[in-house]
């Protein structure tokens, strides 16, 4: 099957600066794939390139089986954007903004657009001018949903929209995935991938420095364990694999790495498993270990989420 | 420093970022003011330097309408001097106007429609601030253009007297534009509806002031500009006048507040009324979008130049009656007939001028709509590059042709039932025509400027009709060698209806215009778009 989208060795620079230095994406038919890196990392930049908005400058770049700069408006007829940053015509109203962008792309489904309208609790009357970011994006947002897109191009299409209308955004993306289409989802907020994405690709200074599902990925981090044991238990910090090991009055909270789980759970067997609880890694625990040289200071500092989260 | 009123609190803090922000800007505005001055000067000095030569001067001049229609009242021509107060102030008074107009709008309606405004008032700073912060580095701006006038005046060797007079009439006519662009910022609910206001007042107060002084009759008090013009720098040096200026720049400041403490923030006086649900029919290609954008710079560039031709035929008869009133003239002028034609040649000019800088404008829009973020989703849709800005350019060039055409059907009719013969109708239409491959040749290298080099585009293609402007108004009357205008369109167009149209002339040019469109259309397919 060819893949919908297919980068390799992408590099991109701006002047002296670097924006892409040899990014490598690789997006299959039917998934929602995310597209997560940090502020700056070259979201913007790859989904640009893609879009044929901008010409690579050297590496294979593929979108649906075509060349993205070249067959830019043939494939266009079968993609829907929402950019990262809307921005309308101040003297249209909102859903002017949205039969144009509809019809320009290829034509829009009325009902579904007034479904949309509905849901995402949007006046198609208002000015452009007056509308909020949230508000703004929901334009581009019901503009490409009520498309027949057959792979949605999503740059951090949730930052401006309360939580409310986050989780209509996800059941739609779910949706779409139900329907076997295509969608890249580029986003710094964590849980929105973890809740949506098959996959990830992880990108840092305009490479990829992960990509997976998240079960792949989750071996190469640790699951945080906390025990109560029977008898107290020795010998853990000797353990390989095991961190920031703190023990109190028969209980024991540690984080593990995944591939030392199985030896240290046989070692607190040992001792008499009154309770366990395991959390797996979440995502902002794999985006720390990748863009944090301050993970290493950050293990010592228990709340680390809230730290990736401001 | 926090001023004396809690509203005008940040005031100085405001007015020195903004100084800040166009350290660059103003200094070049001012420039673009005081250099043509000392131009006109040495120019002036060395073209009239015998009383014969002046009094040539004065009596071609004096009779010639075209002339008092883009100058301003001929007083003082009998001393060098007055000539160059004459012949160069009307066109600096405009450029101070533009550069408050600008300075005032986009200091004030320009901040507040980024955000910028709504971010700064929510720290210390008062109510008032970013407006007064806005006038006070638009008059500080029209100080120091009075001044560097001034000084170029008398540096240049022109008496010291009138050249402050000259400067200080230059830097009130800029104040009064500063009070009306307050005022329209208040008024209008966009930066574009703000500087298109207070453009069009800045017409109309041209067009008041060409009647009053093409007639003789008192109109120009009716115009800022004429008020200016009235203190007769190098003649009269009267400063009367400067006190108008001043007292309705002082009123205008005071609506505009009255009306800033009558509206909400980030609109205008009338609240935006809720719009359309769906996009009507047309708005589904990207030339309905560029129309929709576009259409309402049109219809006010098309209306405006309408206008200044039934003022334009209508001042042609005044050409025959100064012509009869000066009989020194005769010595040195053609027949009564040659001069009207002499006239009208002037007047299309002007128009096409004006018509060439809409076309830019229109063709600039692209520009400003990549660097706003907006053409990014339009291009991600199934709209390729010609598609988009072909579009534009198609606006532009048929925009500037009917506004141009406006123009010139507006004088041919009038002038056909003021002479009563149909056959004039035909003759100044086919001569307004002669005019359009100048405008798309400007038209065209504006697309190709926003094609090729898009960073710099909306500064050399206003660079450019700024070059055009400047030799078609002065070229020919300052002597300057004939490759100075070799690159402007104008200078390759025939001067009808006084020269005959060479249609060769006119296919090299068009020739020209097809070549630079399409050098820009494939610019912009080739290229990363530029956001910012």
């Amino acid at each position: 099957m060819t893949p919908a989208i297919s980068v390799s060795g992408l590099v991109k620079t701006f002047g002296a600066t670097r924006a892409l230095d040899g990014l490598d994406l690789e997006v299959t038919p039917g998934e929602v794939h995310g597209f997560l890196g940090p502020n700056g990392a070259g979201k913007s930049t790859t989904i640009r390139v893609l879009l044929g908005l901008l010409r690579a400058d050297a590496g294979h770049v593929r979108l649906l089986g075509g060349d993205p700069w070249r067959d830019a408006v043939a494939l266009h007829r079968r993609l829907a954007y929402v950019p990262g940053d809307v921005t309308l015509w101040p003297g249209t109203t909102g859903g002017e903004a949205i039969d144009l962008l509809g019809r320009l792309q290829g034509g829009l489904d009325p009902v579904r657009r007034a479904d949309l309208l509905d849901r995402f609790d949007l006046d198609p009357r208002k000015r452009s001018r007056t509308y909020s970011k949230g508000n703004r994006q929901k334009v581009a947002l019901v503009a490409a949903l009520a498309s027949d897109a057959e792979l949605f191009v999503l740059d951090e299409p949730t930052s401006g929209l309360d939580p409310l209308m986050e989780a209509v955004f996800q059941e739609e993306v779910r949706t779409l995935h139900d329907q076997g289409r295509t969608v890249l989802l580029s986003s710094h907020v964590l849980a929105e991938a973890e809740a949506l994405c098959d996959r990830v690709s992880i990108i840092r200074h305009g490479r990829t420095v992960q990509s997976g599902s998240l079960a792949e990925l989750r071996h190469l981090t640790r699951t945080t364990i906390s025990v109560e044991t029977a008898r107290p238990v020795h010998g853990l910090a000797g353990l390989p694999g095991v961190h920031d090991l703190r023990v109190a009055e028969g209980r024991a909270r540690m984080d593990v790495d995944g591939d030392a789980l199985d030896d240290v759970v046989r070692h607190l067997a040992g001792a008499g498993v009154r309770a366990l609880t395991s959390t797996p890694p979440t995502l902002e625990e794999l985006f720390l270990r990748h863009y944090g040289d301050e993970v290493a200071a950050d293990r010592r500092q228990p709340a680390r989420v809230g730290a990736v989260r401001s | 420093m926090t001023g004396a009123h809690p509203t005008l609190a940040g005031t100085g803090t405001l007015v020195r970022a903004a100084l800040r922000r166009d350290r660059l800007r103003l200094p070049l505005w001012v420039a673009g003011a005081a250099g043509p001055v000392a131009t006109q000067s040495v120019s002036s000095q060395a073209l009239y330097d015998s009383p014969r030569d002046l009094a040539a001067y004065e009596a071609s001049v004096g009779s010639n309408a075209a002339t008092i229609a883009l100058a301003g009242p001929p007083v003082g021509l009998d001393t060098v001097a007055g000539a160059v107060a004459f012949e160069i102030s009307a066109f600096v008074i405009v450029v101070a106007a533009l550069m408050a107009v600008t300075t005032t709008g986009r200091h004030s309606r320009g901040d507040e429609e980024a955000g910028r405004t709504e971010l700064l008032r929510a720290t210390r700073v008062g109510r008032h601030a970013p407006l007064v912060a806005a006038v006070a580095v638009a008059s500080l701006a029209c100080l120091a253009t009075a001044l560097a006038v001034g000084v170029a005046a008398a540096a240049t060797g022109l008496p010291v007297a009138g050249s402050l007079v000259l400067g200080a009439s230059v830097g009130a006519a800029g104040l009064v534009f500063t009070g009306v662009t307050a005022v329209v910022a208040q008024a209008t609910g966009s930066t574009r509806a703000a500087h298109g206001s207070a453009g069009l007042v800045l017409g109309l107060a041209f067009v008041v002031r060409a009647v009053g002084d093409v007639q003789g009759n008192g109109l120009s008090w009716a115009s800022p500009i004429g008020w200016a013009q009235a203190t007769h720098p190098f003649s009269g040096d009267r400063v009367t006048p400067l006190l108008l200026c001043l007292g309705v720049t002082a009123a205008l400041l005071v609506l505009a507040g009255f009306l800033l403490d009558r509206r909400d923030l980030g609109t205008g006086l009338v609240p935006a009324r809720p719009g359309r649900a769906t996009a009507p029919r047309s708005l589904s290609s990207p030339l309905g979008l560029a129309l929709r954008l576009q259409r309402g710079a049109l219809a006010g560039w098309a209306v405006a130049l309408a206008v200044l031709g039934l003022v334009h035929g209508a001042l042609a008869g005044s050409v025959e009656t100064l012509f009869a009133d000066n009989p020194e003239a005769r010595a040195f002028l053609p027949d009564a007939p040659g001069l009207v034609d002499a006239y009208l040649a002037t007047t299309l000019s002007l128009d096409a001028l004006l018509a060439g800088a809409y076309a830019v404008a229109a063709v600039l829009r692209v520009r400003a709509e990549e660097s706003a973020g907006r053409a990014e989703p339009v291009l991600a849709t199934a709209t390729g590059r010609t598609a988009f800005l072909g579009s534009h350019g198609a606006v532009a060039l048929v925009g500037s042709s009917l506004a141009l055409v406006a123009a010139g059907a507006a004088t041919a009719g009038t002038r056909a039932v003021a002479t009563g013969d149909a056959g004039e109708l035909g003759r100044l239409l086919g001569a307004t025509v002669a005019y359009l491959p100048a405008v798309w040749v400007l038209a065209g290298a504006a697309v190709l400027l926003v094609g090729a080099l898009p960073r710099p585009a909306a500064g050399v293609a206003w660079g450019a009709v700024a070059y055009v402007t400047v030799t078609t108004l002065f070229a020919e009357s300052l002597d300057w060698p004939g490759w100075v205008d070799g690159l402007s369109p104008l200078a390759w167009t025939p001067l009808a209806p006084i020269d005959d149209v060479s249609p060769a002339r006119l296919a090299l040019l068009t020739a020209v215009a097809g070549a630079l469109l399409v050098a820009g259309l494939t610019g912009f397919r080739r290229r990363d778009l530029v956001p910012g």
